[in-house]
């Protein structure tokens, strides 16, 4: 392999990491090991997560460098970051909350992230702190596409067993199969809230529990939502419909006294209960909280604590300048890799021209060796 | 807006896919591509899988021999590797054991249909009695068991391979439901569901790996306009196809591959299609077909 193993980083549901480093260019990456299962064949997160991230290439996405397919293990080849979301707001939080600045800095780049996904036609379904990675720079990038799924014209029902629940959106709760982006952006104000506080805002034991938490927040909709929402559930329409308890609406300004209005608005945008009245991610790139000033007078943050991050976020080039800025690295990290990237890049431009020939030229390193 | 994210085959994977390459002849490697989708198609009914696993099964399934030659892998594990392979795609996965037990009986009975071919042909009186097909099922912890269930995690782990991990498929019926809507056919019921019927049948060939999705739905469009003796603005600068960004040569390419499944086809071509189900009848057939001349015996 041309990557020395090191350290092991932690050990997901099916999935060990392990940090490393390229024996070429001496890079440190992520390892992330996968053993397949003689009983399932390779399991669907795997297959999932590298299907979709190997199109998605953004500053705000990790990058699967490679695959390494052996006959008993899949190893996924990721771009390193030091720390995820959790744990940066333990460590660098007052009690977990981290600074306004800080906040908005993340917003921006989870938000932009979340929206490139959904250009690309792909539901992340399980945004959480602990599948968004920091790293040095103060970049935040969108790991773990393990739940993710491409969404095209729905002519299928979706699973409705995604998203960790303290970030569920509430009509997945309810059983809907038909949801789009939108759940995502449910998930994204559940952190930003929770960057805000440091704590989670909805933490429900169970399905229905979640469901109340989020009500006693954001109040019980009306009962034309309720309908339009639990009719697409299609499944569960044999049964009465449920009774809610009727909660008034809380401000959020009571719920999260440190917010600015502005972040207030867009967090109202962002928590509808009413999938179709959530904002897009996109949208919510060019809200107010975003495009106005900093405000004077917000806390600095502590000397000793991370470098604000690399870029300008309202600056429109900024990202597209850390891009190109990427792209040169992995040109001297390996050639073959290169021109794999080009020819997908390539490809992608000509399907963004509406071209239609993605050709079936593979790169290189998926067609390693038969494993019989 | 991009349609397109789904990967088709290059000009000179058309040109010369690795089965022809491998000394499979054009013709033969359509019928066993046919064959293998028909084995998908019948094994998803069985299952009562949902139809949107199969046609992605059959579309990955179309797609790996375009990077893979028949010599080395059967149409048989790659199919049930491809259903495999869509059931997950498509969150609605199947057991093996389930789906080993169908391949199983779908292939014992194709053999003993074989045998009774081969056997009254070879009794040249028609007098040859016909027996029964009876199904023995697999014994639960038997070596038929774990050889298939091998085979069927190296296909799927193959497909995942040499396609390298593109897996998007885009089926084309609510592509279907549109156009026709704007060519103001859905109120006919025949016309729907014949054009629903030959974008299924389309499945069976490799149009779905070589053209466009708005090219197969014109195409399914045109065959039933033309069948049905519907009338639709077909003079230059003023045709309906191009409406949808098809070409008349590609729209024409793809009636093709879809009415040469219906060519009547003799009882020995059907028994020599089940007979290279699996890469060792396709082995054998291509030694006793080797052309003379070349390298000798």
């Amino acid at each position: 392999m041309n990557y020395v193993q090191l350290e092991k980083l932690g050990e997901g549901t099916y999935a060990t990491v392990f940090k490393g480093r390229s024996r070429t260019t001496n890079e440190i990456v992520a390892l992330k090991e996968i053993h397949l299962d003689a009983e399932e064949g390779t399991p669907s997160t795997a297959i999932r997560e590298i299907s979709l991230m190997k199109e998605l290439k953004h500053v705000n996405i990790v990058r699967l460098y490679d695959v390494i397919h052996t006959e008993t293990k899949l190893i996924l080849i990721f771009e390193y970051c030091e720390r995820d979301l959790k744990r940066y707001m333990d460590v660098h939080g007052d009690h977990g909350a981290l600074d306004p600045i800080t906040v908005r800095s993340f917003m921006y780049q989870l938000l932009k992230g979340t929206a490139f996904c959904h250009e690309n036609r792909v539901l992340h379904r399980d945004l959480k702190p602990q599948n968004l990675l920091i790293n040095r720079k103060g970049e935040l990038k969108l790991g773990d596409f393990g739940l993710a799924r491409a969404f095209g014209v729905p002519v299928n029902t979706f699973s409705n067993e995604v998203v960790t629940l303290w970030y569920r959106a509430p009509d997945v709760l309810m059983g809907s199969r038909t949801y789009n982006t939108s759940i995502d952006v449910w998930s994204c104000g559940c952190i930003f809230a929770e960057m805000i506080s440091g704590v989670p805002l909805f933490r429900g034991r169970d399905n229905q529990d979640q469901l109340l938490h989020i009500m006693r927040i954001i109040g019980t909709p009306d009962d034309r939502v309720l309908r339009k929402i639990t009719s697409e559930g299609q499944t569960e329409s044999t049964n009465p419909p449920k009774q809610y308890p009727r909660y008034p609406k809380i401000p959020f300004s009571q719920v999260l006294p440190k917010a600015s209005p502005q972040a207030i608005d867009l967090l109202e945008r962002l928590l509808q209960f009413d999938p179709s009245k959530r904002i897009t991610a996109a949208d919510a790139l060019s809200h107010p909280y975003f495009t106005g000033s900093v405000p004077l007078g917000l806390p600095t943050p502590a000397p000793g604590s991370m470098a604000p991050p690399a870029y300008n976020y309202p600056h429109p080039h900024a990202h597209q300048q850390q891009q190109i800025s990427q792209q040169q690295q992995q040109q001297a990290h390996a050639q073959a890799q290169a021109q794999a990237q080009a020819q997908a890049q390539a490809a992608y431009l000509q399907a963004q021209a509406g071209m239609g020939h993605y050709g079936m030229q593979y790169p290189q390193q998926y067609a390693a060796g038969p494993v019989q | 807006m991009s349609t397109s994210l789904y990967p088709l085959a290059s000009l000179p994977q058309i040109e010369k896919t690795p089965s022809r390459e491998d000394g499979i002849p054009d013709g033969l490697e359509e019928e066993l591509r046919a064959y293998g989708c028909k084995l998908i198609h019948e094994a998803g009914i069985l299952l009562k899988q949902n139809q949107v696993a199969v046609a992605t099964a059959q579309i990955l399934f179309q797609r790996f021999w375009f990077v893979t030659s028949m010599k080395q892998f059967g149409i048989g594990d790659i199919g049930m590797g491809a259903l495999y392979l869509a059931s997950k795609l498509e969150e609605c996965p199947i057991r093996i054991r389930d789906l080993i037990n169908i391949y199983d009986l779908l292939l014992q009975r194709k053999a003993h249909i074989r045998a009774q071919a081969m056997a009254s042909r070879l009794a040249s009186t028609s007098a040859h009695p016909r027996t029964e097909f009876k199904y023995t099922p697999m014994s639960y912890f038997g070596n038929t068991f774990y050889e298939l269930k091998d085979a069927l995690v190296v296909a799927e782990m193959q497909i995942l391979k040499r396609l390298g991990f593109n897996l998007t498929v885009v089926l084309p019926y609510n592509t279907l439901v549109n156009y026709l809507r704007v060519l103001g056919l859905t109120s006919r019921e025949d016309v729907c569901t014949k054009a629903w019927g030959y974008l299924n049948d389309a499945l069976q060939t490799p149009v779905y790996a070589l053209y466009s999705v708005p090219t197969i739905v014109c195409a399914a469009i045109l065959l039933t306009t033309r069948h049905l003796g519907i009338g639709l603005p077909s003079a230059p600068e003023n045709c309906w196809w191009e409406l949808f960004d098809a070409e008349w040569e590609d729209l024409w390419n793809v009636c093709g591959y879809i009415m040469r499944l219906y060519r009547e086809r003799t009882s020995e071509d059907h028994t020599r299609v089940m007979g290279m189900v699996a890469k060792k009848g396709v082995r054998q057939w291509l030694e006793e077909h080797r052309p003379a001349g070349g390298e000798g015996h």
